[in-house]
């Protein structure tokens, strides 16, 4: 296989710099991946490619934002590549498609990579203008550097491929603090733009913001983030007061086996009116830590389950998460025991809904929800839901006033990132489930509007409870 | 008040209950009901009524929703797609014939395999011919080499599929044999956790409908439990030969079923492009405001088979192509283009408005029939560069069959939307290509304004294609790049295969799951089947009357008959050239 100019359309190098490593090559080169026959000046691509598997077709390389414009139209009017077509060269047929822009800010390169790789699985599904930004050196001096590829799908053997660009983008220096200054150019106009921001986003900073304000949908990974990521649920919940932006994180969506499985409970006759006498929600979630101390592991998932929960059921944060109070004080040189969690009270009219999230050590990855029950009380009844989740199924089991009613496994396997990836971007504007979810779990968190007014949220006030 | 009895050890219905005090779900008031003399209160609120300024902002902006039902499952909202059914049994009846092998054991395993069938899940084949569960297994597995949507056949998946698939032996008419079927499936319950869930499949002879029916009453199989266990019948077109029969058979059925329990299935409906129709028509705003009469010339749908009979000679002597297609797969096609928006998306309301559809539709009558359809039988001809017979050279086909394979109608809608807006319906085997299409024919413009044109462009065309390439086609006229002014038809091409790159699910997986998951949206219902007749019957009745056609009347690999191109041509328009 062959990289290089497809000649002789191609036009000379305008910047080729003597930085450039031995992997990639001048600015403004288009290279075709391919091979270049024996006496031939043109590159004959690859072909023909096996049907839904993305290929890279083109690559190039540009450092003003000039430069990328110019390389993408140089790219899509290349006119000189041929494909084997039974077994003889012709003209390389292929449609640039893209349904969305699809911005993804990646402070590592390793998530940049691990980001490409889904996105590229998703191109022939949701083809797509995608500028993976990662800024660097943010003390030096402005720069950019662009890598530009098109990656091709072909959907059907009779149809043409289907191609997408995908700009790598490093900014250094103060560039890299203006990422929406960046972005905004490279944006196919009148397409949707969804920013893809995993690890830590920088939802509350002003260049944060600037980005999201040309956003039409955000996607993070609450389950990613640093310490118990509850700071960052606040935040993300404070971007609901924009009625544009649609919000999706990958924690929630993820748990669809989860409220598959406890909706599928209350599907039953029967067991429906326990639904509204819903009195205790227990989630257990997985941590490395021996003491299980707020702060040590992350908690939106399990608190995604409590908040989903409580906003279909219409219930009411009437005190958010705090500590389990009752831990004792570790005697001198005794290992400190496991933390009992955290603590809430809804309310649903009259009654109250107590809320326990505690701590369980456990090999799972930590914030992992291993276990949800739900106690209900109705009429000196007593029903008990447990719902637990294995690797490709979910288990149900419920207990009415102690004798076991239901025990069901629901086949629903775990959702790869490509998976998560494509269900955020097909969610049609903003899913009101998700809104009141989050929404929810900002107030139980006690940084929602109504937390606000509560007092300190939950790592504050352990913090001030802690010896 | 009236008493309730149930059987002993069951728990009374959830909605039977009357709610305590405050226990009342939000929206909903425990107040006392029909009082009319009581004081005048302001109602009360209901408890999830917007209290802030906040809150009332967000229930503007349409993120508060409307209180649910009681009966409603409030978990349930947004989990629409993920639902996975109720644990169930389904019996095939039927299942060693071409549908089970072809269709519903693929749709089944196909389900399966994407985890859309519950865990307790049983499939009960039921047949006439003898086969172990292990020897009806393997020659599903053979079948599925062919048939299954999604090759190669993953083993994992199948392997765990046929764990839950068993084999009876049952003569339709052996009440012995429907007793044990009853035990059988009793057994079930108590083992695989089916929780008396049935879905009754029939994939059998029209024949035998009504004795099988007539038999899970008999045995009480059809009986909807207290606690839960829901029972339901798929039924195979055709619903009934002809006006009679049809309601006969309706008649039968619904002795044993209520109408809520059965689902007749056109699989037709089931189809990506039929089902994003609706889609079309009602999620977008810009077309219902031009799908009328002020801006619609006509329209033609088209379902042409470039195959025979295909060995199945005997049952098309009975039924021909008005029977095959006319009654059923043309009419619903043309009941979704020209329904009225229905008020919601349950199935109730969307076939109200079909069958609304279907009794506007003027049913031609005695000598009207010769100018408003056409018929036609195919001759020997080529197809595909391939030589074939002509309809009465067909095996177990009567050398002086009379039977059409061809029919075209022009049908009028005589509602407030479609008057004077002609539907061209035509079907037909042996036609050039496969292919099934809905074109909606625009008005000309009103004033011709680019005269000096070279050539006059022709008036948009929406077609939809339903198979092959499904897919939505806009015609429009452009400017030919240049100093004059010339117009040139151009398309705006949308395929479902390109456009998003995945497989659509086989009509049958779809109809399948939404008869377990209990949605008959895209089901007909009885009074849509007998008004469907009541459209066809007049025309055999007339063709019965009249004269022996002269057949066969066009060449295999031909569009038709002469007299099909007459039919339009009448009018001034053309069939399409698909």
């Amino acid at each position: 296989m062959v990289e290089g100019p497809s000649a002789p359309f191609d036009r000379p190098a305008v910047d080729r710099r003597p930085e450039d490593d031995g992997r990639s090559h001048g600015v403004g080169q288009i290279l075709a991946v391919g091979s270049r026959p024996a006496g031939s000046s043109r590159i004959v691509l690859e072909g023909p490619p096996r049907t839904g598997e993305p290929t890279l077709r083109w690559r190039s390389r540009a450092r003003s934002i000039d430069e990328i414009e110019q390389e993408l139209a140089r790219i899509w009017s290349e006119p000189n590549l041929t494909t084997m077509v039974e077994g003889e060269p012709g003209r390389h047929i292929a449609a640039r498609t893209s349904v969305m822009n699809l911005v993804v800010i990646a402070r590592q390169p390793e998530i940049a990579e691990r980001c490409a790789a889904t996105i590229q699985q998703l191109t022939g599904r949701h083809p797509s203008r995608t500028i993976i930004c990662s800024p660097a050196d943010p003390d030096g001096p402005s720069w950019l550097d662009a890598a530009i590829q098109a990656h091709c799908v072909l959907p059907r053997e009779d149809a043409p491929e289907t191609c997408a660009e995908l700009i790598y983008l490093t900014v250094g220096g103060e560039s890299g603090r203006h990422l929406d200054a960046v972005v905004a150019p490279l944006l196919i106009h009148d397409l949707p733009v969804t920013v893809w921001w995993p690890g830590d986003p920088n939802l509350a900073t002003e260049s944060g913001r600037d980005l999201l304000r040309m956003a039409d949908r955000l996607i993070v990974d609450g389950s990613t983030w640093s310490e118990d990521g509850l700071r960052r649920l606040g935040d993300l919940a404070g971007l609901l007061d924009d009625a544009r932006l649609a919000i999706s994180d990958f924690a929630l969506v993820r748990q669809y086996r989860w409220r598959e499985a406890i909706a599928a409970i209350f599907d039953m006759r029967e067991f429906l009116p326990y639904l509204r006498s819903l009195r205790r929600i227990a989630v257990a979630y997985a941590t490395h830590d021996a003491t299980g101390a707020t702060g040590s592991t992350n908690l939106v998932k399990p608190v995604y389950h409590v908040a989903w929960l409580a906003s279909r059921l219409g219930l009411r944060v009437e005190r958010p998460l705090a500590p389990v109070p009752g831990t004792a004080k570790p005697a001198r040189g005794a290992a400190r025991p496991m933390s009992r969690g955290l603590a809430a009270i809804l309310r649903d009219g009259r009654h109250e809904v107590g809320v326990v999230v505690r701590p369980v050590q456990s090999p799972m990855p930590a914030g992992t929800t291993l276990r949800v029950e739900l106690l209900a009380e109705r009429r000196g009844s007593e029903l008990r839901a447990d719902v637990t989740a294995v690797q490709e199924s979910v288990h149900v089991g419920v207990w009415l006033d102690g004798v076991e009613e239901f025990d069901r496994t629901f086949r629903a396997p775990r959702w790869s990132d490509v998976d998560l990836l494509a269900q955020s971007i097909e969610a049609g504007g903003r899913d009101p489930i998700t809104v009141e979810a989050l929404a929810l779990a900002a107030d139980l968190v006690g940084r929602g509007p109504a937390g606000e007014r509560r007092g300190p949220p939950a790592e504050e006030a352990e913090r001030g409870a802690e010896p | 008040m009236t008493t309730e009895t149930r059987p002993p050890g069951t728990r009374p219905l959830p909605d039977a209950v009357p709610a305590a005090p405050g226990e009342g779900l939000p929206g909903t008031s425990s107040e006392p009901q029909g009082e009319p003399d009581l004081p005048k209160h302001p109602a009360p609120r209901p408890k999830d009524a917007p209290r802030t300024m906040r809150e009332l902002r967000l229930a503007r902006e349409g993120r508060r929703r409307a209180a649910p039902r009681a009966t409603d499952n409030p978990l349930r909202e947004g989990l629409r797609l993920e639902r996975v059914p109720d644990p169930a049994v389904l019996v095939l009846f039927g299942a060693t014939g071409d549908l089970a092998h072809r269709k519903v054991v693929p749709a089944l395993y196909q389900l399966w395999r994407t985890n859309l069938l519950p865990h307790e899940f049983v499939l009960v084949g039921i047949g006439r011919r003898e086969y172990s569960d292990e020897s009806y297994r393997a020659e599903m597995r053979a079948s599925m080499e062919k048939h299954a949507r999604v090759q190669p056949i993953d083993e994992e998946a199948w392997q765990s599929f046929t764990e839950r698939m068993c084999y009876e032996r049952l003569d339709f008419t052996d009440s012995a044999g429907f007793d044990a079927l009853a035990h059988r499936l009793d057994a079930f319950d108590r083992e695989r956790g089916t929780r008396g869930n049935r879905l009754f499949y029939l994939a059998t002879q029209p024949s035998a409908f009504g004795e099988i029916v007539t038999q899970l009453g008999r045995v009480g199989l059809d009986h909807e439990r207290h606690d839960g266990g829901w029972r339901r019948i798929v039924i195979e077109k055709p619903f009934g030969h002809d006006l009679e029969s049809a309601i006969r058979l309706n008649r039968e059925v619904g002795k044993v079923f209520r109408e809520r329990q059965v689902y007749r299935i056109d699989h037709y409906l089931g189809k990506e492009t039929v089902r994003n129709l609706l889609v079309f028509r009602f999620g977008n705003g810009i077309f219902e405001p031009i799908w009328n009469r002020r801006h619609i010339d006509h329209v033609q749908i088209t379902v042409a088979e470039a195959i025979g009979v295909e060995g199945r000679g005997s049952f098309y002597e009975e039924t021909g192509a008005s029977r095959d297609f006319l009654q059923n797969h043309l009419l619903q096609l043309m009941s979704l283009v020209a329904m009225e928006p229905p008020a919601t998306f349950e199935a109730e309301a969307l076939r109200d408005e079909k069958v609304k559809v279907i009794r506007a539709v003027a049913e031609p009558r005695g000598s009207e029939v010769r100018r408003t359809v056409v018929r036609g039988q195919y001759g020997p001809g080529w197809v595909a560069a391939r030589d074939v017979l002509g309809y009465r050279q067909e095996p177990e086909v009567d050398p002086s069959s009379e039977t059409e394979t061809y029919v075209a109608a022009r049908l009028m809608v005589d509602d407030w939307r479609w008057s004077g807006v002609p539907f061209y319906l035509r079907t037909g085997k042996r036609l050039p290509k496969r292919a099934t299409e809905i074109a909606i024919q625009f008005k000309e413009v009103p004033h011709r304004l680019f005269r000096d044109s070279a050539s006059e462009p022709d008036p948009n065309l929406l077609a939809i294609r339903i198979q092959p390439d499904e897919g939505i086609m806009l015609r429009f006229g452009a400017k030919i790049p240049g100093l004059g002014i010339d117009v040139r038809s151009v398309t705006m091409d949308f395929t479902y295969g390109s456009a998003f790159a995945v497989d659509s699910p086989d009509a049958y997986e779809t109809l399948i799951l939404d008869a377990l998951l209990g949605d008959a949206s895209l089901f007909t219902r009885a009074d849509e089947v007998e008004e469907a007749w009541g459209i066809v019957d007049p025309i055999i009745s007339a063709w019965a009357d009249a004269a022996p056609p002269d057949f066969p009347n066009y060449e295999a690999g031909s569009w038709g008959p002469e007299e099909a191109d007459q039919l339009i041509e009448r009018d001034g328009r053309r069939w399409r050239r698909i």
